[in-house]
């Protein structure tokens, strides 16, 4: 019986010996390793996550979409983790829309990181991820589609991949658009099911913008500057249409065209917005702002007579008329219809160097027009001390000053609309709250601006430089531009390249809509305002005016 | 029937103090209702998302099981065991019919055949297979108590214990069949086998592992399913196994399993996450309402919880081993040491396991894993434990009074 008892007595033993053992070892996990293991299993089911916010919408005036956010995934992979290049690469390619070589080459990179496709569509990159190549992950972000295409996209801009508007109202009002990206926590299961989504930061949504233009009056616009452009082949061309009485800009057409969608396919420089960023000498456009000084000081009146010769010496230049023809007589009028620039150089003089240049800057030349698209140039106006004796003989007939469209349209604005010079603008709402309309300021007298908008009737009359154009219907007035351009390789003007221009406006008597189309370097044909640039209006205006029910007059 | 004593004729009964007279074991009983209410207050927690809609099919189910256990451990502590020693044929018997019918027609869950379903639940015979194992064998021992170091007597035990652990392992039930061998070793130890007949068998297991594990494989043969040696193999190196993706099935991966298990009593710390836990409510830890309900404890109550546990398996144990000393014969101790055997080997290789110094052999946590069989079975066990008990002390009390008078 002692071997029994001295048995029970090593089974005795033994229990102790494992019941501390096992006690022990639940210790060293708990207490010693416990802050340890804690981290580990925190690690393995919270995961914080950026929720990106959903870029702001961009529409036009009627709601109709030109640009919005959709969630995709930028699709990246780890070539280090990659086993069988070759497999992986032929099952992404299909779907990545790729060629199967160079899927592979970015598999094959010696690297732990490379993009495979950027902004795919959720639903897309869902199938890819759905394929389980070891290593290739996607990480959510907002792709911005332009489901117009082309439709005003300078005036839009681009969207990088990197998160940022790049171009145009993309860049000017990224801060507006982008909104603020939140945080969640999100607890997981053992096989990766979210059981809890906590948000730490809350999303803030991007704003959506409510352009002032009109989707179908851009189209429009852009169909007739491509059809221009067919003819006359030009470098570029640009159009605004807007509502002279408020500033609302309901059209800015650019050609060439470039796509948003893929901006990279289009040539440099396409994705510039020329309404606001070409500079140019305005040449007989200009003339409108010469006559409008004069009028306003009482210097002159519509039917006050000059004596128009062929040509005038101004100092040590002598500047001619278009056209040789014998000394006449011509109203101011007349001088307007037939953009004599005898009768404008006649006119600057009696105004003097100084009351010019204060007209000059009156019409906001010289300055930002404050229009809230990006990328406005401000032009460049002489100094007043900087005059020379024969810049009286050039600056009146637009030469000499350099002048954005956007100007150009801001200042007959101001002329159509009675006397009122306001900042133009294409954002009617930010996030459902309408803009406060820009305040103008008084710049000549209603009765002057409807002197000058009687005159400017003129140039599309018979005998006018526009005479060809004309919409049943309305009386329509404007001013057309041929400036020469100089040529950079001999500081001259040239005597081939021009920039044809024609701003106008209708009705002539209570303007509801003003145009202004500048086509630059005209290589075809014509090189003339009234022939490239005139006809051009006329069928924007005409498709305008009826499509917004503005009544004749 | 309780015993009672045979009076001497015309002598006055002297009925010993009520008090000193309970049908059961204190101690016993009180470390056996303790782990079954640790048992529901941890399944509770653990098994809440386990079947969506019903929160408390695992805990009503427990309870129920734990009834019928404890009504049917109260059945067999008022029987003499001693009246069971009859029918040791009978009780092989259907320890090895139950086992094959099994096998003939059971139902398959997770990969093996281990039980038969029954309106009530699924019969798992390995379970009740571990008592009555425990019946035949000490029977068979009392029966060559003569004999007990004759190698022919061990030869015999181990014949006996082995064809129903490899019927039971190929189910496959390895955790039960090795159940069943360390209760045969057990009771050899215990009635007193030599020294050589153990040391010879110690030295078999030692052989026949490697080659199971070694050899064989390496030969090409393959005695167990390559998923049974990878759990058995897999605590040795913790860390080998990476990561698994968390789309794959992650419960299949040993390594993960018990790292995964660690976490889970390690993130607990001393008192426990309670109701922030993660790794048991979230799936990480697989089966923890089974064979990792250690590490749910570990989780939710932290160290005081699993030492609570512990302390109640060593009560349990230690008071299976008080009655393997006070039992009034051989067939008592014998039965009480395979109970303390069964109850030994499963607890420290499950709490082992979940704590990674043990392989992961699938054997339930007494009482504390959710299952009928098993928790049914261990309360039938301390039956006997209760039964032993009580004849012992109603055998001491009869002794004492033939003393005395």
């Amino acid at each position: 019986m002692a071997v029994v008892q001295r048995r029970i007595g090593a089974i005795f033993g033994l229990f102790f010996i494992l019941l501390v053992l096992a006690a022990g070892r639940t210790a060293y996990l708990g207490v010693v390793r416990g802050s340890t293991l804690r981290r580990a299993a925190s690690n393995q089911q919270l995961t914080n996550e950026t929720v990106t916010a959903l870029r702001g919408a961009i529409t036009d005036r009627n709601g109709i979409d030109l640009a919005v956010s959709e969630p995709a995934r930028d699709l990246a992979a780890d070539p280090y983790l990659i086993t069988d290049a070759l497999g992986s690469a032929q099952r992404l390619a299909p779907l990545l829309g790729q060629s199967q070589a160079s899927v592979l080459r970015k598999l094959s990179e010696h690297s732990g990181f490379v993009y495979l496709a950027r902004g795919v569509p959720a639903s897309r990159a869902a199938e890819i991820l759905a394929l389980k190549v070891p290593g290739v992950t996607g990480t959510p972000v907002m792709r911005r589609v332009y489901p117009r295409g082309p439709l005003a996209a300078q005036v839009l801009g681009v969207f990088g991949t990197e998160g940022r508007g790049l171009a145009g109202l993309e860049y000017a009002r990224d801060a507006t658009l982008r909104g603020r990206s939140g945080q969640r926590r999100v607890v997981s299961d053992a096989i990766g099911q979210p059981v809890s989504i906590t948000e730490t930061h809350a999303v803030v949504p991007g704003s959506s913008l409510s352009l002032t233009l009109d989707a179908n009056i851009q189209q429009r616009t852009e169909d007739v500057l491509g059809a221009v452009a067919k003819v006359y082949s030009p470098k570029d061309a640009t159009a605004i249409v807007m509502d002279p009485r408020s500033g609302a800009i309901l059209a800015v057409a650019n050609w060439p065209q470039v796509n948003p969608n893929d901006p990279g396919a289009s040539p440099a420089g396409a994705l510039e917005d020329r309404a606001v960023g070409f500079d140019y000498e305005p040449g007989s456009t200009f003339k409108a702002v010469t006559v409008s000084g004069a009028l306003q000081q009482g210097l002159i009146t519509p039917e006050t007579p000059f004596n128009i010769p062929d040509q005038i010496q101004v100092a040590d230049r002598t500047i001619h008329d278009d056209t040789e023809h014998p000394e006449e007589t011509l109203t101011t009028s007349q001088i307007l219809a037939r953009s004599s620039n005898v009768g404008a150089i006649k006119i600057g003089g009696l105004e003097g160097a100084s009351a010019f240049n204060g007209w000059v800057h009156r019409f906001g030349f010289g300055a930002p027009t404050g229009v809230d698209l990006s990328g406005e140039e401000r032009g460049v106006t002489l100094p007043l001390a900087h005059y020379s004796g024969s810049s009286m003989g050039n600056l009146p007939i637009g030469q000499g000053e350099l002048v954005t469209p956007m100007q150009m349209a801001t200042a007959y604005s101001a002329i159509a609309n009675g006397g009122i010079l306001r900042p133009p603008h294409v954002i009617g709402a930010i996030g459902g709250r309408a803009q406060p309309e820009p305040q103008g300021h008084r710049i000549i007298s209603s009765a002057a601006a409807a002197a000058l908008r009687h005159m400017l009737e003129g140039v599309l009359a018979p005998g006018g430089t526009a005479s060809e154009v004309s919409i049943p219907g309305y009386q329509l007035a404007g001013k057309t531009g041929t400036a020469s351009k100089i040529d950079p390789a001999t500081g001259e003007y040239s005597k081939s390249a021009y920039v044809a221009s024609f701003i106008g406006f209708a009705p002539a008597s209570d303007p509801k809509l003003l145009c202004a189309v500048v086509v630059d370097e005209p290589q075809a044909g014509s090189i003339f305002g009234g022939t490239v640039a005139a006809p051009a209006f006329g069928q924007i205006m005409s498709f305008a005016l009826s499509y917004l029910g503005i009544a004749p007059g | 029937m309780p015993l009672s004593p045979i009076q001497p004729s015309g002598e006055p009964s002297a009925e010993p103090p009520r008090a000193l007279r309970l049908p059961f074991d204190p101690l016993l009983t009180l470390a056996v209702i303790g782990l079954g209410i640790c048992s529901i207050v941890t399944l509770r927690g653990a098994t809440k998302n386990l079947i969506p809609g019903d929160p408390h099919y695992y805990v009503v189910r427990q309870g129920v099981y734990l009834a019928v256990g404890l009504v049917a451990m109260f059945a067999v502590s008022r029987l003499d065991y001693a009246r069971l020693r009859r029918f040791k044929n009978a009780v092989y018997a259907v320890l090895l019919l139950t086992i094959l019918a099994v096998l003939g027609i059971g139902h398959a869950a997770k990969g093996s055949v281990r039980a038969i379903n029954l309106p009530l639940f699924s019969f798992q015979a390995s379970e009740l297979g571990k008592v009555l194992l425990i019946l035949a064998l000490s029977a068979l021992l009392v029966d060559r108590a003569r004999e007990l170091r004759q190698r022919d007597t061990t030869i015999l035990l181990m014949i006996a214990a082995l064809i129903p652990a490899m019927l039971v392992i190929a189910q496959p039930d390895l955790g039960s069949g090795l159940v069943y061998m360390v209760i045969a070793y057990m009771l050899l130890f215990i009635a007193g086998a030599s020294w050589r007949h153990l040391a010879a068998l110690a030295a078999l297991v030692v052989v026949s592992a490697a080659f199971v594990l070694v050899a064989a494989p390496a030969a090409g043969i393959h005695l167990l399913k390559p998923y049974q040696t990878e759990r058995l193999t897999a605590f040795l190196h913790p860390s080998s196994g990476p990561r698994k993706e968390a789309t794959t099935e992650p419960t299949t991966d040993p390594t993960y399993q018990q790292r995964e298990s660690k976490i889970a009593i390690g993130s607990g710390q001393k008192t426990g996450r309670g109701a922030n836990s993660s790794q048991v409510p979230l799936h990480f830890v697989p089966e923890s309402h089974t064979d990792f309900v250690f590490a749910a404890v570990g989780e939710r109550y932290g160290f005081v919880g699993a030492g609570l546990v512990l302390l109640l398996y060593g009560l349990l144990i230690s008071r299976a081993l008080r009655v393997l000393v006070m039992a009034k014969d051989l067939f008592g101790s014998l039965i009480a040491a395979g109970v303390a055997a069964m109850l030994m080997f499963q607890v420290f290789v499950n709490v082992g396991m979940t704590i990674g110094i043990m392989p992961i052999t699938g054997v339930t946590l007494p009482l504390m894993s959710y299952g009928g069989s098993s928790v049914i079975t261990t309360l039938l066990a301390v039956g006997l434990l209760q039964s032993i008990y009580v004849q012992a002390r109603a055998s001491a009390a009869l002794k004492g009074r033939v003393l005395r008078y």
